[in-house]
């Protein structure tokens, strides 16, 4: 199942009625929306309602999703018109050049958040980050090395086992592993 | 639980293809937390992780105050009927009239076309015979030609040829 069959999947199944598959679309793609948000939003406080915003449109126009496009670049066309909608209403003129939608997953807005984030939002982003990579260094290496492959260079399942000569069912094992660990040290972080 | 957020890892990472997991997922909020979580770690990672915002309550709140999303649209099945005529057989009335009206038609326009295209006599600039008789109807000359007429006719074009070819020779013999 790639990524696109797995939004076909929940699209279908809202479509059909299911309501609590939407909350896993917006599970989801809701941080990449704000990211592309943030190159047009530069009041950081307004940047969870515009996002809120795009998705309760994305809800509204999901019976006319037809799947002729992936979910993302239909979703990115919504967020960009979404922003300058909201750009227009702040009497301000929308970018020259909208992002391209396949820029838009590398999009390296760090700087630009830094000034416009809150302090408060920063030290907890910092903080977040530092647990992330300090648990990541203290796991054991064939951990580190698949979780490593998997998020920074996007390999796959199988790709990777070639690499590490094993199993593809030991990779899926190390990689989840490495994620729990991990996890385990951010969830009460984030329940705070 | 160990085994269905492995299943949920492998989710994430496109390489799932069981939907058991998906199933799990909907209805319940802590795997959807374990969700949003190893997402995270993803963007943190990969360095995009700038902000973490969860909206997806307040959205899906908001979606509950709305109308229903999916509704159910069902194509009413039209009846056509078809009515068939209880006699195939055309009544001989019917058909007798449609042909009277077609050749009334016709008559009508035979009769204004010979009216409106014969140009009126007073307005030719030159005097000819006049074969268009009375009630504007052509007939063959063969039937209608007044023998007595023709002869008469005939002397006349002779006397002036003839008229014609003296006046000729007559001018030939004064230029010479």
């Amino acid at each position: 199942m790639n990524e696109r069959d797995l939004d076909f999947q929940l699209i279908q199944r809202i479509q059909n009625g299911e309501q609590q598959a939407f909350t896993l679309l917006v599970r989801k793609y809701q941080n990449r929306v704000a990211n592309i948000l943030t190159r047009y939003v530069r009041n950081s406080g307004d940047i969870a309602d515009v996002t809120q915003e795009v998705f309760i449109k994305v809800h509204k126009s999901l019976p006319s999703f037809r799947g002729d496009s992936a979910f993302y670049t239909w979703l990115y066309r919504i967020t960009v018109n979404t922003a300058k909608n909201y750009l227009t209403s702040q009497s301000r003129r929308p970018p020259a050049s909208d992002i391209d939608v396949l820029e838009a997953e590398s999009y390296d807005n760090s700087d630009a958040l830094k000034e416009i984030d809150s302090p408060e939002n920063i030290l907890r982003a910092e903080e977040i980050k530092q647990v992330i990579m300090e648990t990541i260094d203290k796991l054991p290496a064939e951990l580190k090395i698949a979780i490593t492959l998997r998020e920074i260079e996007g390999m796959s399942y199988d790709e990777i086992a070639k690499i590490e000569d094993c199993p593809i069912g030991t990779v899926r094992s190390r990689i989840f592993r490495a994620r729990d660990t991990i996890d385990k040290q951010l969830a009460p972080l984030l329940e705070e | 639980m160990t085994e269905i957020n492995e299943q949920l890892s492998s989710l994430i990472d496109n390489e799932n293809v069981e939907s058991k997991p998906l199933d799990a997922l909907i209805g319940n909020k802590a795997l959807q937390a374990t969700f949003s979580r190893y997402q995270l770690i993803g963007d943190v990672m990969r360095n995009e992780k700038a902000i973490n915002i969860d909206i997806s309550e307040q959205v899906m709140s908001e979606i509950a105050k709305q109308p229903a999303l999916v509704t159910v649209t069902t194509i009413k099945a039209t009846t056509v009927e078809v009515v068939k005529p209880e006699n195939n057989v055309i009544s001989f009335v019917k058909r007798f009239g449609q042909y009277a009206i077609a050749a009334s038609v016709a008559g009508v326009v035979v009769m204004t076309s010979f009216i409106t295209s014969s140009p009126s006599i007073e307005n030719r600039g030159i005097e000819v015979l006049n074969t268009v008789p009375f009630g504007g109807g052509v007939s063959p000359v063969s039937l209608q030609a007044n023998p007595l007429q023709s002869q008469k006719a005939l002397q006349d074009r002779h006397e002036r040829l003839n008229a014609l070819l003296k006046d000729h020779q007559l001018q030939l013999q004064v230029k010479k």
